[in-house]
């Protein structure tokens, strides 16, 4: 939904909405449920039209558009990972034990940055060179990441510089601005020679190596970005919680998957859109606080949820097959 | 204007006393958070970290109790409840929520010690009265918290155990799962003890989940191996299910046993005719959290920590538990009475 507005191409013309339009028919159901809950929310919180009542809403659901993205970039090449919850909780104590230390902000970006870069990389690698099922080198990839994760900091603790956290998940969104910005540059990436290969590479992986299409590489750049983007996460919710927690990604890894799916990106690969990985992620998210606006119980909340989601992903199928 | 005009009418006397039960107040109203902007009746949020295992469940009930009691006599009006379903980010997202909704106190049972700290932060600065129990956090941006302790459960297993057996003797150690600090805080807390009686001999321990079927088959195992055993130290009371069971299908004379309060075991307990002790984690932490949360509110001085000394059982007094089990779920944990007296009394405690 946030890219249709923010596109770089706004003027090339009528042939690119119409593209973009055939694009969203999938997800055009999703649309119509996230604006409806929503609408609800601002009904129902007033306080979200407000600058602190956004940025908090819109750090809520920060962390999981981050690795529903993550999720999606492997999905459309034809892959998932298991791990994205054990690196963002990687990406988490390695903020919280560095940004503090001599290696400060920017040295502890970095190497948060590098080590989400380097473990993608080095998946992708070992998931494209040796055709290795993508779902078990990162189901055992997620057992050493999370307990790299523990090694860093065994217990809960560590320490992010409050300026940090009050820029990041203050009262300003500052989130939201950087998630226009990576959503931005997903679009820039699409459109480089990596970035247009990851669709053929995904759908029609041995076709698009016939065209001249570099498969491996859109494949393992997609695995490092992937990465990236989890550790990413990681250093957010760090900020976000002003300390780092060696299993605070864990649910990561579900809520990833199910963002995607919920936005339509197909498990073979490339069927589907970043849009809907992102109204999907922000659905999950709001679904939390507009039912307990709502004074749902958590027995209905389960209920409710399980509901919603099968609702979202069923109604737009069934409509497609109605035609 | 109002203020004036009463303080005109008073004598001086009464002005006396209104200004002694204003300073009186002020100096009460110290407990952390607390502004005494907030007035009566006051909506109460109980944030859970997860709500599925029977603990939580009757710990829950626990805190229906206790509101539909504060409901009546006005000083609370609505009980809101969330579920994380075990993800702290989830957890956190809803106490920003309740903070959104502008709740007066927050009843927390923490999925992560350091994670819910910036947002119980927010939530102390708006003056949310916030009680903290079980599983705690390490944060002082809290009014109070409240637990028993795991080191002197531990402590005072090991003591029994020791005495038991005449300070002599082979035993086995159940442990729950290593890396848990709930597991390891019990464990070291018999340490000391165990050093100070050499003739104490531990033949094994185990590391097993809270469940009696993998307590079950790492005593049984443990029991082939050891032909003989004269004490089992298990440190929590479906270990010690698990371990009795083993016992008995296997035909072993049954030993001294440390437990708690599932009452699956207290059962077991009276039908072997055991020689045991258990203590347990009151599921009435709940109900004294919230009770807490309305006296905190209402402007009295509550303490930053209370704890909770661990009601004991043996077999002086195992009847009177299992004359209630029927009052609590087959697979639950029958926990010793309480009373608005016995709550009173642990606020009173410094």
């Amino acid at each position: 939904m946030s890219d249709a507005s923010i596109s770089p191409h706004a003027r090339s013309g009528s042939l690119y909405w119409a593209i973009q339009a055939r694009r969203n028919i999938g997800v055009r159901g999703l649309f119509v449920v996230v604006l409806a809950f929503m609408v609800a929310y601002g009904f129902l919180f007033h306080g979200l039209f407000t600058g602190s009542g956004f940025a908090k809403f819109t750090q809520s659901w920060f962390p999981l558009a981050l690795v529903a993205m993550a999720q999606v970039i492997l999905m459309l090449t034809g892959g998932i990972s298991l791990a994205i919850g054990a690196l963002v909780s990687l990406g988490a104590v390695i903020a919280a034990t560095t940004m503090t230390g001599p290696l400060g902000v920017a040295g502890g970006t970095a190497l948060v940055c590098l080590v989400g870069l380097g473990i993608g990389a080095a998946t992708g690698v070992i998931v494209v060179r040796l055709r290795l099922p993508a779902i078990v080198v990162t189901l055992a990839g997620s057992f050493i990441i999370a307990g790299a994760a523990l090694l860093v900091l065994p217990r809960p603790g560590g320490a992010m510089p409050p300026w940090l956290s009050d820029l990041l998940a203050g009262n300003t969104p500052a989130a939201f601005g950087v998630l226009v910005v990576v959503v931005l540059l997903w679009k820039l990436y699409l459109a480089t020679p990596l970035g247009l290969s990851l669709y053929a590479a995904g759908e029609n992986p041995v076709g698009a190596y016939r065209s001249g299409v570099p498969v491996d590489a859109a494949r393992i750049a997609a695995y490092a970005i992937s990465g990236l983007l989890c550790t990413g996460a990681g250093l957010f919710v760090a900020a976000q919680t002003g300390s780092g927690d060696p299993i605070i990604g864990n649910s990561f890894t579900l809520n990833s998957i199910a963002a995607a799916v919920l936005g339509g990106i197909g498990f073979l690969g490339g069927q589907g859109t970043m849009r809907g990985a992102l109204a999907g992620s922000l659905l999950l998210s709001l679904m939390i606080s507009v039912m307990f606006f709502l004074g749902f119980t958590p027995v209905a909340q389960y209920v409710a949820q399980g509901l919603i989601i099968i609702g979202a992903v069923a109604i737009p199928q069934f409509r497609m097959r109605a035609r | 204007m109002k203020k004036s005009s009463l303080f005109a009418s008073a004598s001086v006397l009464g002005l006396g006393i209104l200004l002694n039960v204003l300073g009186a107040s002020h100096a009460d109203a110290a407990a952390n958070c607390i502004k005494g902007d907030r007035k009566a009746p006051y909506t109460l949020g109980w944030a859970n970290i997860y709500s599925v295992p029977t603990w939580m469940k009757q710990t829950q009930g626990t805190i229906e109790a206790e509101v539909e009691q504060l409901k009546k006599e006005g000083l609370v009006d609505k009980l809101v409840v969330t579920d994380a379903q075990g993800d702290s980010n989830v957890q956190i997202q809803q106490i920003q929520s309740m903070i959104d909704a502008d709740v007066d106190a927050i009843i927390l049972i923490a999925g992560s010690s350091t994670a819910p700290a910036r947002v119980l932060a927010d939530a102390c600065a708006k003056g949310i009265a916030i009680i903290n129990f079980d599983s705690l956090v390490d944060t002082n941006d809290v009014t109070a918290k409240v637990n028993t302790d795991s080191h002197q459960w531990g402590e005072q297993a090991t003591k029994f155990m020791i005495d038991a057996l005449g300070g002599k003797g082979k035993i086995i150690i159940l442990n729950g799962p290593a890396g848990v600090s709930v597991s390891d805080d019990r464990r070291a807390g018999g340490n000391d003890l165990l050093k100070a009686n050499p003739d104490i001999q531990i033949l094994a321990e185990t590391n097993t989940a809270y469940n009696v079927a993998p307590a079950q088959e790492a005593v049984t195992s443990l029991l082939f191996a050891n032909p003989e055993i004269d004490g089992i130290l298990s440190f929590g009371g479906a270990l010690s299910a698990g371990a009795v069971l083993a016992l008995d299908k296997q035909g072993r004379e049954q030993v001294p046993i440390t437990g708690e309060n599932a009452r699956q075991f207290l059962e077991l307990w009276k039908e072997k005719g055991l020689k045991s002790w258990a203590t347990m984690q009151p599921n009435w932490l709940g109900a004294f959290a919230a009770y807490t949360a309305v006296q905190a509110l209402e402007g009295k001085d509550v303490p930053a920590f209370v704890k909770v000394p661990l009601p004991i059982i043996d077999n002086s007094n195992i009847d009177e538990y299992l004359a209630r089990a029927k009052d609590f779920p087959a697979d639950g944990y029958i926990y010793s009475p309480y009373d608005r007296e016995l709550f009173a009394k642990l606020l009173a405690q410094k």
